[in-house]
């Protein structure tokens, strides 16, 4: 069960529009690194994590992660609300204007549509959390580069926020790795999956 | 906490230490001191006053939409804050300094949330009940902006 609450994670008020940074942005809404895979990553690894605390992490990342989604999705709306066509066509817009309008779509900045092959569920919970970790480095990768190329404060406040919580993902993350090692044999922490190896498991507990 | 291994991830588990205030959290992106590191190309906009959620720049605004903004700022902030720190206690299920903090948070925040409802609109639908002074006739929850459109940020 989720609640709606009608209000954005961090603000966003873009006063002009600018299809063009709107054709960049959108990677972090249906690209291989944006907040939809993020979210759909951690919501579907949740529920056969050996540990009872990594599914609750998992569970306020991935909730995290959809109001992430909505700030980038907002973010898109408003640079994007009032075109004319001249626009459309001049900042090279017009191939996603065919097929969208101006409505959201989850694609990539390449227009790659969004789909779940650009995530993993493995059902191993050492594998998944160190997907986890990298999913969130190559996310603030995808930040680093929109900041460096969009020095409009009004778009990179915002950003910013986004890329900042990517570090801090990560190291709860880390630390959802840590708590799951504990439960296992520091000598070999590969001898069976705590996921599927349940009896094996449990008899570490 | 185990040692470093050969051949898998190792984590150092973060210790409690310095947090910033709510408004400085928002606009860093995390509460801790710990984990604030910033990307050289935005440190430009590494002010600890946002410009955005402060309402700068903004002109011929009317005394409601001013005041509004003013809660839902807060409201961003405290909501905020109450985000990080559930993480961090996801990990640190034990820690009391955390956890007493976050009793705390989380009344004010609760309390803001309703003062919300009961002079502009509802945020969640458990809101409702505060609104147009418990009115029973009245169904607000279509009331006030849709978050996306940047009138009430």
């Amino acid at each position: 069960m989720w609640i709606y609450e009608k209000r954005l994670q961090y603000p966003v008020k873009i006063t002009k529009n600018c299809p063009k940074t709107a054709q960049l942005i959108i990677s972090q809404y249906g690209g291989p690194d944006g907040e939809l895979s993020a979210s759909m990553r951690y919501l579907s690894q949740r529920y056969s994590m050996p540990l009872k605390e990594v599914g609750g992490l998992l569970t306020d990342i991935g909730t995290e992660e959809l109001a992430h989604m909505e700030i980038i999705c907002a973010m898109v709306y408003q640079l994007t609300n009032n075109l004319s066509i001249e626009q459309v066509k001049e900042a090279g817009f017009d191939a996603y204007y065919v097929d969208h309008t101006t409505a959201l779509w989850p694609q990539a900045a390449s227009a790659l549509p969004f789909t779940a092959i650009e995530f993993q569920s493995k059902g191993d919970a050492i594998t998944d959390l160190t997907e986890n970790l990298a999913a969130e480095q190559k996310a603030r990768t995808v930040y680093d580069n929109l900041l460096r190329m969009i020095p409009d404060p009004e778009i990179q406040e915002p950003l910013k926020f986004l890329r900042s919580r990517e570090v801090v993902h990560f190291q709860r993350f880390g630390e959802a790795l840590e708590k799951t090692k504990d439960k296992l044999d520091s000598k070999n922490f590969y001898y069976f999956n705590p996921e599927f190896d349940k009896k094996m498991f449990q008899g570490k507990l | 906490m185990s040692e470093n291994s050969l051949a898998i991830v190792n984590i150092p588990i973060q210790k409690w230490g310095e947090l910033y205030s709510e408004e400085e959290a928002l606009n860093i992106g995390t509460i801790f001191h710990d984990l604030n590191m910033p990307f050289f190309a935005a440190e430009g906009v590494m002010g600890d006053k946002n410009p955005i959620a402060s309402g700068a720049g903004s002109t011929a605004k009317t005394k409601e939409q001013t005041e509004r903004e003013a809660l839902m700022t807060k409201i961003t902030q405290s909501g905020f804050f109450l985000d990080d720190l559930t993480l961090y206690l996801d990990t640190h299920c034990k820690d009391t300094l955390a956890i007493r903090l976050y009793h705390e948070k989380a009344k004010e925040y609760e309390e803001l949330r309703k003062q919300f409802a009961q002079k502009f609109y509802p945020l969640t639908r458990l809101c409702i009940t505060n609104c147009n002074q418990g009115n029973e006739n009245n169904f607000c929850w279509q009331e006030g902006p849709m978050p996306w459109e940047g009138a009430c940020v």
